[in-house]
């Protein structure tokens, strides 16, 4: 095990520390919250934040930023819906929105690559036109009527589990994988933490940014068909805002903004406890009304911990450099 | 320096053709638009998102970002209405404390951004959730509905926002008065040079010996004050107070401060560009109420106008920079 990979450990930890942490509070106020029918619940109804999140993790390890994500799942979700509604199959449902999905993150990829416009502007335009697009192709009406079929796939359980979330599960673990293991993988660390030295190693830092936004973009579409089968209706506004909520959620896991720091895990812990937070204070009694205020403290509690920590590691190490260094002289 | 005074401008002067083309053509399809009162009037329905977007290009000139103003004018608004209505407070001291808790708001960004050390884009995205949802709580402590909001207010707190000074609408006198007082702090006074000084290269401005913490973090409170003003005036406008104002404005505050021509990356803008864009915008979404289109398909616009902006000013250096170097290879060639 290289160092690096143990101190990353160390994050993941801490985030899954205190998710277990936030079920234990909850759980010894009312305890219901620990039953194995909630953590179900929780986990399924964060299913479409932690694809997002996955997605989202690509783009923030190269450095950059996806605002388009809620567009993406709402055009999706609203076409594959339409699709469904009017007879179609599920395959070409399926196909329609991951060819949104892979052409949005085109867009997304050419504006930034080509263009040069930075991450944050470019998809934050395209997030304005998906929008407008979706209610141009459903004429601004909601999508219902949705077949049951296709909303008892959500809940398909084998051996007692979710299969939906099953899935999820695996593919997350496989991303993870995929991330730390491959040499590929590494190549989206390497473009966020240096692009230049990326370049100079001879890495293919445009394509593997262009890379990054389709995965993000298809990621998105697959959320929108998550959408679609567990809710089962689409409306205008379907994903308004969830862009947010989602790189809130990755920066929770330990994802920096910056580019080269994080992993999907942590990633999906972070979509976990957002998602599980917004139940407790149900389970707490709490009105809804304070969901906002929590999460958003939460979030800069965390953010301002993390880089105060971070900033002493660094201290440290400056000190320690130092201090070799002068032992050095002395020998 | 001389390359930066000769570009701005240029780009500046390309924002007014393009708001003299929008005059001409919606004037083409709807006469209407060519009445100067109700253009004036229509200042109403952008000036939150231009006092806000004036703010924000500050701090966009530092190399930060700030997307918290959208929830800022929400608060004020809240704030206005629960202390006027409410705890009882005069209306006018209301206005004042409530833009005082947008300063405040921005204050902690700024202290988190500057000293935390923390981005720019995290701490507002924080901030934007946290804003927000004291506003919510607000209202949902408060007992009023949601939808309503607080909308008992005084008559004379609407002359704001719709009265007029001298037959000209408020709304311009405050979106002119705003406009002036930004472009003063930061064309002509050494704070503006230190904003700039810092967003080019923050080292070399802290070794100059200007506190760069310090004026990156009031370039918050400013966008923070800004956003409080923007939430009463909205709140004038429309006669009540509610937490959910704003929203909606976060595409267009950063269209209008992006497509001013202001670098995203700091160092380079103005606040004159802004105040064209945004009034391009403003008139981009008369133009087309008038001429028949939803509004619901603005968006479409707006963004289309974001990324061609951009991309212009992207490009453009770049593209010279690589027309130079060809040139000049092909000189060597030949000299060789």
């Amino acid at each position: 095990m290289s160092r690096i990979s143990k101190i990353l450990k160390q994050r993941e930890l801490r985030t899954f520390l205190f998710l277990v942490l936030l079920f234990i509070a909850v759980g010894l106020v009312n305890s219901d919250y620990l039953s194995l029918q909630n953590i179900d619940k929780s986990l399924k109804s964060s299913l479409m934040y932690i694809v997002l999140a996955v997605g989202m993790t690509f783009v923030l390890l190269t450095g950059n930023l996806d605002i388009s994500v809620g567009g993406t799942l709402g055009l999706s979700a609203a076409v594959s819906g339409m699709i469904l509604r009017d007879g179609g199959s599920i395959f070409v449902a399926v196909l329609a929105a991951l060819a949104i999905g892979l052409i949005i993150g085109l867009i997304n990829g050419y504006g930034v690559i080509k263009l040069k416009i930075s991450s944050f502007i470019m998809t934050l335009a395209v997030l304005s036109i998906t929008r407008v697009v979706q209610v141009i192709y459903t004429n601004g009406k909601w999508v219902e009527n949705i077949p049951a079929h296709v909303k008892e796939l959500s809940s398909v359980s084998i051996f007692g589990f979710n299969a939906l979330a099953l899935i999820v599960i695996i593919g997350v673990i496989l991303v993870q994988l995929y991330l730390t293991k491959s040499s590929k993988g590494r190549y989206y660390y390497a473009i966020g933490d240096n692009k230049d030295g990326a370049v100079s190693l001879g890495i293919p830092v445009d394509r593997y940014i262009a890379y990054s936004f389709i995965i993000s973009g298809v990621s998105a579409a697959l959320a929108g068909l998550i959408f679609v089968s567990q809710i089962g209706f689409v409306s205008t506004n379907a994903g308004a805002g969830i862009e947010l909520t989602v790189i809130a959620a990755s920066v929770i896991g330990g994802v920096s903004l910056v580019g080269g720091i994080g992993t999907v895990i942590g990633a999906t812990l972070g979509a976990i406890i957002l998602t599980s937070l917004n139940s407790a204070l149900v389970y707490l009694k709490v009105q809804a009304i304070w969901n906002d205020l929590i999460s958003g403290t939460l979030l800069i509690v965390i953010v301002v911990a993390d880089a105060l920590l971070a900033y002493n590691a660094r201290k440290k190490a400056k000190k320690l450099r130092l201090n070799a260094r002068v032992l050095q002289k002395g020998v | 320096m001389m390359h930066m005074l000769k570009k701005i401008p240029k780009w500046n002067l390309m924002l007014v053709a393009l708001i003299v083309l929008e005059i001409v053509i919606f004037g083409l399809i709807n006469p209407r638009f060519w009445n100067i009162s109700i253009l004036l009037n229509s200042f109403n329905d952008f000036i939150p998102i231009a006092i806000v977007a004036f703010f924000v290009t500050i701090v966009v000139i530092t190399g930060g970002i700030d997307i918290s103003g959208v929830s800022i004018i929400g608060l004020a608004s809240v704030v206005t209405g629960l202390l006027s209505q409410v705890v009882g407070l005069n209306i006018w001291l209301s206005v004042i404390l409530a833009v005082a808790v947008g300063g405040l708001a921005g204050l902690l960004n700024g202290i988190l951004v500057a000293y935390a050390r923390v981005q720019a884009m995290v701490v507002t995205l924080g901030g934007k959730l946290l804003y927000s949802g004291i506003a919510i709580v607000l209202v949902g402590l408060s007992g009023v509905s949601t939808y309503e909001g607080f909308s008992k207010f005084p008559p004379g707190f609407g002359q704001i926002a719709n009265g007029k000074a001298l037959g000209i609408p408020n709304a311009v006198v405050i979106f002119a008065v705003l406009f002036l007082l930004a472009y003063i702090l930061l064309h002509r006074t050494r704070y503006g040079r230190y904003i700039y000084l810092t967003g080019i290269n923050q080292n070399a401005a802290e070794y100059s010996g200007i506190n760069t913490k310090r004026i990156i973090a009031s370039t918050y409170v400013l966008s923070g004050l800004g956003a409080g003003v923007a939430g009463v005036v909205l709140t004038s406008y429309l006669g009540s107070a509610r937490s959910d104002y704003g929203v909606e404005y976060l595409m267009p505050i950063l269209t209008a401060v992006v497509l001013g021509g202001t670098l995203i990356t700091g160092g380079k803008g103005g606040v004159v560009g802004t105040a064209l864009a945004s009034i391009i915008l403003g008139f981009m979404q008369v133009g087309l109420q008038m001429a028949g289109v939803s509004t619901q398909y603005i968006g479409l616009a707006t963004g289309v106008l974001l990324i061609v902006s951009v991309a212009f000013l992207g490009i453009n250096p770049d593209f010279r920079m690589n027309v130079k170097r060809i040139l000049s290879l092909r000189k060597e060639k030949i000299g060789g």
